[in-house]
């Protein structure tokens, strides 16, 4: 069982690594739109790429957003049943659930990887005066989602090991309920 | 299948699986991609990451991580505490009061930004902590932020009127401009909401003791906590209406404003910008999921044909012109429980605006009453984007009941905003008229 | 094949808004057109811009076969179609309309268009060829007026005007009004008089640009391949037939229609036509050539279209 143990926890902290990176994109978007603004505003020379290159960087900063949101629990639900029911059977019913997650995320990421590959394939840009390659973004979007499986999976072990009572997982030893925002 | 019963179907699903408490995003996101499947087929699914793709590529959508950033640095750096300790200082006598600083922040907030999440998750960062703070009722503190948090889309600039503008076909200019009075309206109706329930029920929005409200000179001296906030707000408004910056690029000077007020705390700290960048992925990252899945599923209930309900339902109602732009409204009322406000335009505008026109009504007109129903369907039960963006932000202790349970009054105000709107329609067409 | 009887139904994604003129005038008189022809055995369900996929993704959902029908600008397709720069305009190639509408159907550019499509599972069809115009709030009398522009433009035209002196910035459409009306920019180009007017930019920008920055087959009529060949062949050859008279019905249609916009403007909204002087006229067609070459560079095929084109250029004298 520790495999499962090793593959929940080695998940959270891929995720908590790759979010704390990818957060800081942030700074970025805000350099290159104030760039622009100074570039047309002062200089009267608009660039071509700062509005196009801070919007691929906003694309990849929300698409890799999903699995690190997971592992802290801040993808927003609807907790009026769900708050009064003991653990255990919350755990029953997010199994159930986990249904529609997967859904959702496997046809997303079998049709990313379809976009991303076919893109990659002809190294696709995106003919604006700039014409930077448009691809890494695309990619962003099987990765992302990819991430954010792997983030489903840990979670429904979890599920799994608090139904049934398992003990390759105990909640108190739980890391990704760190951060509170 | 008849498209009445997938309709049923369709909602009936999204509402069970958000009662299971499965993630909103994912309830959106799976719902579609099982109905696409039994009406469309496997390779209908496609749609699905290509609405991804079309969202990531929404350039307004950037100022949502600016103008949450700026929120969190503004609140991490005490900024935010000095001035709601302001507010309390000079209008803590008066029931309500803080409240009514905060309906204020968000006009002011409406004003510098075209879009609806911004505004909430940075109120429900600023000031909702502030209001408990000060014994505020949860649920009172809670519906000011839902309900002014959404006067973005109404208030120019707004993303929402030029959408409108553009599948209409009326001027841009004359829907800003009509917006405005309209904004006003709900605000005044608001406060007074606030001033009467907080009179009667002085619990809910409690005044300070007359020992707490500080002598003149502490007056005075908070009064500096308002220079550097009007410092920001100056650099955002004064640059989109200076010509420097569109209302996108104008997030930045706001983050530029935050640092700024930042710098001059001494708090320009790294410790402090990385917290607020983590908070800001986390707060932006969940409004984009929602997003996501949002689009894809009005895209879906498009794809079923939701247009051929509209179409039906138009042709049995009674009642003459009046009666069918009241129906209008409650059928929008209706479709803004569930979906998002982009995909109700498209599925009802075609339908509504030639009769609109036909029956001599005034699109211009048409359009804020339109707005204002989505503003309600913001925060309307099961599924409004206020909600979901302030639960993102509360502490775990308020659940998902108490924020429902908080817009109804709020709700109630703006349908009657509606109201006075359809008896006196010069509320919303004298200014366009002036201007134009 | 299929039997003679059967009813298809097809979804088509329009890249205009229902507000668009060409909504209702290209995709709505399709629709009716086809009804018609086929006795209801075509019918063609309308989606309004964006309702099922963007505009950037329509090419490739029909090209799959997902939709059976769509309207695309060419320079969606760029990564699909390397005649598609050539197709969305080189700046300053055509000075009359009847000039595009005889290289796309009498010298077989729409011929090549539809082969580098057809690879795609995609049967294309131009819509209609009409001329791009900009807007601008002050007169360009001068070089130095034009220099001193900043105008919002997109693609080929970003790169042109910024390449021949003036500040070209991408702004979305979405705040293009009011990027205008703060002064973010002093002009813009989105389509000619019925596009700046559907955008209300004649409420701030008062000077309509002569002649046009291009002039191209800027609206195309996509098909799938797959659902095409679905059809009973009269249905298909009706299909083919009505395209072919659209593009020619349409142009027409359009040029009046853009003639009526422009004088309305001008008597309702005080709208001034800006006719550039020909020493701009002169150094703008010298900058446009020179960038006229990298579109060659896309393919063979392109290379192949670019020769066409300048050899016709020639003939007409323009060279
Ligand atoms: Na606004
Ligand atoms: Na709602």
């Amino acid at each position: 069982m520790s495999v499962l143990t090793a593959f929940i926890s080695g998940v959270t902290r891929l995720n908590d690594f790759v979010g704390r990176w990818i957060a800081l994109l942030i700074f970025a978007m805000f350099a290159f739109l104030l760039l622009e603004v100074g570039f047309r505003y002062l200089l009267n020379a608009p660039t071509v790429w700062t509005n196009e290159l801070t919007q691929m960087l906003f694309g990849v900063y929300a698409v890799m957003s999903g699995g690190y949101i997971m592992a802290h629990r801040g993808h927003v639900n609807v907790d009026l049943l769900h708050s009064q029911l003991p653990p255990r059977k919350r755990a029953v019913m997010d199994i159930f659930t986990s249904l529609i997650f997967f859904i959702f995320t496997l046809a997303l990421l079998w049709f990313g990887i379809d976009m991303a590959s076919e893109s990659i394939s002809s190294w696709e840009t995106t003919y604006s005066a700039w014409n930077p390659p448009i691809w890494p973004v695309k990619l962003a979007i099987p990765v992302g989602t990819g991430l954010l499986v792997l983030q489903g999976l840990a979670k429904l072990l979890e599920d799994i090991a608090i139904a049934f009572n398992l003990d390759y997982y105990r909640p108190d030893q739980s890391i990704s309920e760190g951060e509170q925002s | 299948m008849s498209i009445e019963i997938l309709t049923l179907l369709f909602f009936g699903s999204l509402l069970f699986f958000l009662l299971l408490g499965l993630p909103l995003a994912f309830v959106l996101g799976g719902v579609s991609v099982i109905f696409l499947y039994f009406t469309w087929g496997f390779d209908s699914f496609y749609m699905v990451a290509s609405q991804i793709w079309g969202t990531m590529g929404s350039f307004t959508l950037v100022a949502i991580p600016l103008f949450v950033f700026m929120a969190m640095v503004l609140e991490r750096t005490g900024v935010a505490r000095d001035l709601y300790r302001m507010m309390h200082l000079w209008f803590g006598g008066l029931r309500g009061g803080l409240a009514i600083g905060t309906l204020v922040i968000c006009a002011v907030f409406a004003a510098m930004v075209g879009i609806s999440g911004a505004a909430v998750v940075a109120m429900g960062t600023i000031a909702l902590p502030s209001m408990l703070e000060r014994g505020y009722d949860r649920k009172m503190a809670l519906g000011v932020i839902n309900t002014g948090g959404g006067w973005g889309i109404l208030i120019p600039p707004s993303i929402l009127m030029i959408l409108y503008a553009l599948i209409t076909g009326v001027s841009v200019g004359q829907m800003f401009a009509a917006g405005i009075m309209p904004g006003v309206l709900l605000m005044v109706m608001t406060v007074l909401y606030i001033l009467v329930r907080s009179t009667l029920q002085p619990h809910l929005a409690p005044a300070l003791p007359p020992e707490e409200r500080g002598t003149w000179p502490e007056k005075l001296r908070a009064l500096r906590a308002v220079l550097l906030p009007i410092g920001v707000v100056f650099m955002v408004l004064g640059s989109i209406i200076g010509g420097i910056t569109t209302p996108t690029e104008a997030a930045a000077m706001g983050v530029l404003g935050s640092l700024i007020s930042a710098a001059v705390y001494r708090q320009l700290k790294w410790s402090i910008l990385q917290e607020a960048a983590i908070r800001t992925f986390k707060l932006t990252g969940m409004i984009m999921w929602i997003l996501f899945a949002a689009h894809a599923f009005s895209a879906a209930y498009q794809s079923m044909g939701a247009q051929e309900l509209i179409e039906g339902m138009m042709q049995h109602i009674p009642g003459g012109p009046w009666g069918i732009i009241i129906a209008m409204m409650v059928i929008i009322f209706f479709l803004a429980m569930v979906l998002d406000p982009v995909g109700i335009m498209l599925i009802t505008l075609p339908v509504f605006m030639p009769i609109v026109k036909s029956l001599g009504f005034d699109p211009i007109w048409f359009g804020i009453l339109f707005v204002i129903n989505m503003e309600i369907g913001y925060k309307t039960p099961p599924f409004g984007f206020n909600l979901f963006y302030l639960k993102g932000v509360v502490p775990p202790e308020i659940t998902m009941k108490d924020i429902y349970t908080s817009v109804i009054p709020f709700v109630i105000i703006e349908i009657l905003a509606i109201g006075i709107i359809m008896v006196f329609p010069e509320i919303a067409t004298w200014l366009p008229g002036v201007f134009f | 094949p299929a039997t003679a009887q059967e009813t298809f139904t097809w979804k088509v994604q329009s890249h205009w808004p229902g507000a668009s003129s060409s909504y209702t005038d290209s995709l709505v008189r399709l629709q009716r057109v086809l009804d018609e022809r086929t006795e209801g055995r075509l019918k063609l369900k309308l989606y309004e811009a964006g309702a099922l996929f963007k505009a950037q993704e329509t090419f490739n959902a029909v090209s799959r076969g997902i939709l059976e029908m769509g309207t695309i600008s060419p320079s969606y397709a760029q990564d699909k179609i390397s005649l598609a720069g050539i197709a969305s305009g080189l700046p300053f190639a055509f000075r009359n309309v009847w000039e595009a509408e005889y290289f796309h159907q009498g010298m077989g550019f729409e011929q090549m268009l539809r082969d580098e499509a057809a690879e795609h599972n995609v049967y294309w069809a131009t819509d209609k060829v009409y001329p791009t115009e900009m807007v601008i709030k002050k007169p360009i009398n001068n070089w130095d007026d034009f220099t001193s522009l900043k105008i919002r433009s997109s693609g080929v035209l970003q790169k042109f005007l910024t390449e021949a002196g003036a500040a070209a910035s991408y702004i979305p459409g979405s705040e293009l009004y009011s990027a205008l009306d703060s002064g973010i920019v002093d002009g813009a180009h989105w389509g000619a008089a019925q596009g700046a007017a559907s955008m209300a930019l004649y409420e701030v920008a008062k000077y309509h640009v002569q002649p046009a920055l291009n002039i191209a087959g800027t609206d195309v009529i996509i098909v799938s391949m797959k659902a095409l060949n679905k059809l009973p062949e009269d249905m298909q050859q009706i299909v083919k037939d009505a395209l072919d008279e659209q593009f020619w019905i349409r142009t027409n249609e359009y040029l009046y229609k853009e003639r009526l916009t422009l004088a309305k403007v001008i008597a309702e909204q005080g709208v001034q036509v800006n006719v550039l002087p020909d020493d701009v006229q002169n150094k703008l067609v010298k900058a446009a050539q020179a960038m006229w070459d990298e579109e060659g560079e896309r393919s063979e095929n392109a290379k192949k279209a670019l020769d066409m084109l300048k050899g016709y250029l020639a003939e007409l004298g323009y060279l």
